[in-house]
């Protein structure tokens, strides 16, 4: 049951991932691309990484949403209207990607990793609650400022206004003069 | 559920998203390639956590950096493309040509 | 992994309970609107509202908009009542119910009131039509800026059980409740839950300066579906704070199920009260006062409750 729960995962996430792309409604490719981070928590949760598969869905949830803001901003054609694909370097991206996948399932498949000596035991949560806040404070604590410093710089580039006057001023296409 | 079926489903995942950020013109959907990427690359780290050393938590904090760093792309991945988007009013990258040739 | 059987017979379960406690809070909002506005209630009356209301939507013509987004528009209101029967799978009525295995309730409920927000937009982005959009605008601001005193908040109980399972939270009650321990829970939980189910003062997304906001273009069963779904997410927050800071199913004489029934019915006449008392805030307020007043004061939760334990615990 467990098994088949996991194949059925798999699946789903791989084939959202691959809905991304080839979807025409903008908001559609943000959930599909959701779809394939909530099947990824599943299997995170699966593997005993609960609270990481969890904070996982969490987080995805809100950057998703924001990302389906952001394209119908962007993009002429959110809701899907008019089929489009809006692609270059088609073929060399295909052949990259194959190429990833080739090399670092070969790496997977074919490499020798240490063998598991014990399974996760016990309550992994608070164990990883220790190790956050005990050996591993300095990682803890460095994620934290990275955070801060992204927002304090996100707000700082997209801010609306600047220090030297408003951040729409001098908005031209490329090209003109 | 083995360890090579989750890292080959890693790769698959990493694949797409190469794909994707390699191929689509639009600035969100280079990122939606960005992200599949790291999500290939938080379910390697998980697993790989999970079958070979589960007995000790340090092997999470990879994929908690992992996903401090999804977070962090994506919030100035953003910011950089309402700038780019208020300074020339492009919101494809073939828009931005002015180093070009 | 749990069976079939027990897996079917516990979503039967929570299926009668938030059947139930939807139809409950129909009839408390019928009957604290009327008492508010000092009108009179018939008792039967007021009983079978929720049989008529449902007989008068079913019976309502159904009406589309041009080009909607169908598959979501239909994704929603079903995502929104999955979320509120998952949430509550966590949530222990009676000390003979177990976790359905989940270790880190409090983090799952969590994840699912942040898919709330994707319930919510998908509503009101399906429709392909002006004022379900700007709803859906609305709640995206509105989530987002419920969503941190929320996880705080509840974080800040879990400190006292040094556990993020729920069932351990109520356990780590027996002595005293969470809303005596922590003065500032309760009440940020409850207006970050009214947040969660958009009701009453946060009621923003179909609020009736939009025409109705995502509501506007539904009508007939979907209509229905929709508001059953919204209440049954109020139920199911309500639920939660009965467990996590009322003491859930602990209590002297009665049996568990009847005090987690009890505070769970308390803590939706508190928020359907709210609904009828307090005027709906303009989202530029709420937003101010969430990010500037309840993180701060919901920080200040956070770390009164770890000081409370620290200084409890023998070092």
């Amino acid at each position: 049951m467990r098994v088949a729960l996991f194949w059925m995962l798999a699946v789903a996430s791989i084939v959202s991932g691959w809905r991304v792309f080839r979807t025409d409604s903008m908001v559609r490719a943000a959930y599909w691309l959701m779809a394939s981070f909530v099947a990824v928590g599943i299997i995170m949760v699966q593997l005993d990484a609960e609270f990481l598969g969890l904070v996982l869905i969490l987080m995805m949830a809100g950057e998703m949403t924001i990302m389906a803001v952001f394209m119908v901003m962007f993009m002429m054609n959110p809701a899907g209207l008019n089929p489009m694909m809006m692609v270059h370097q088609h073929r060399a991206s295909i052949v990259a990607g194959v190429l990833a996948f080739v090399g670092l399932a070969g790496v997977g498949i074919f490499a020798r990793f240490p063998e598991p000596t014990l399974r996760a035991s016990g309550q992994v949560t608070a164990q990883l609650g220790h190790e956050l806040l005990g050996d591993s404070m300095l990682i803890f604590e460095t994620a934290g400022v990275a955070l801060l410093a992204t927002m304090i710089g996100a707000l700082a580039i997209a801010g609306a206004t600047g220090r030297f006057g408003s951040a729409d001023e001098g908005s031209q296409e490329p090209g003109e003069a | 559920m083995s360890r090579e079926v989750l890292l080959v489903l890693g790769a698959a995942l990493f694949g797409i998203g190469v794909y994707g950020a390699l191929s689509q013109q639009s600035f969100v959907m280079i990122m939606m390639g960005l992200e599949l990427m790291v999500n290939g690359a938080i379910v390697a780290a998980v697993t790989l956590w999970s079958r070979a050393a589960a007995h000790s938590p340090k092997g999470q904090l990879l994929a908690v950096v992992f996903m401090t760093v999804m977070a962090v792309e994506a919030a100035i991945g953003f910011a950089l493309v309402t700038n780019v988007f208020r300074i020339r009013r492009a919101d494809i990258t073939e828009k931005l040509k002015a180093l070009r040739g | 992994m749990i069976s079939y059987g027990r897996l079917l017979g516990e979503l039967a379960t929570i299926a009668l309970v938030l059947l139930a406690g939807v139809y409950a809070t129909v009839v408390i909002d019928l009957w604290a609107g009327r008492m508010v506005a000092r009108a009179p209630v018939r008792a039967f009356r007021a009983l079978t509202f929720p049989i008529r209301q449902t007989a008068l939507f079913l019976l309502q013509q159904r009406a589309t908009t041009e080009r909607p987004d169908a598959p979501l528009w239909a994704l929603a209101p079903a995502l929104l009542a999955a979320i509120a029967a998952a949430s509550l799978l966590v949530i222990p009525f009676s000390s003979q119910t177990s976790a359905a295995g989940i270790e880190s309730g409090i983090v799952y409920f969590g994840a699912l009131m942040a898919l709330v927000m994707i319930a919510v937009y998908l509503n009101g982005w399906s429709a392909n039509s002006v004022f379900p959009i700007i709803g859906g605008y609305r709640f995206i601001a509105e989530a987002l800026s419920y969503e941190m005193p929320l996880a705080l908040v509840l974080i800040g109980a879990a400190l006292p059980a040094q556990s993020l399972s729920v069932s351990a939270i109520v356990i780590s009650q027996d002595s005293l409740w969470n809303v005596i321990r922590q003065p500032l829970g309760l009440p940020i939980y409850l207006i970050a839950g009214l947040g969660v189910a958009f009701w009453g003062p946060l009621a923003l997304p179909d609020a009736a300066d939009l025409a109705g906001g995502t509501e506007s273009e539904l009508s007939g069963v979907q209509l229905l579906l929709w508001r059953t779904a919204r209440i049954a997410v109020l139920v199911a927050v309500a639920a939660m704070g009965a467990a996590v800071f009322l003491g859930g199913w602990t209590g002297p004489w009665l049996p568990g199920a009847v005090w987690m029934t009890l505070k769970t019915i308390a803590l939706i006449f508190i928020m359907v009260g709210a609904g009828h008392l307090v005027a709906r805030v303009r989202l530029e307020r709420f937003v101010l006062v969430a990010w500037t007043v309840l993180i701060p004061l919901a920080l200040l939760d956070v770390f009164a409750a770890g000081a409370v334990v620290l200084a409890g615990s023998p070092r």
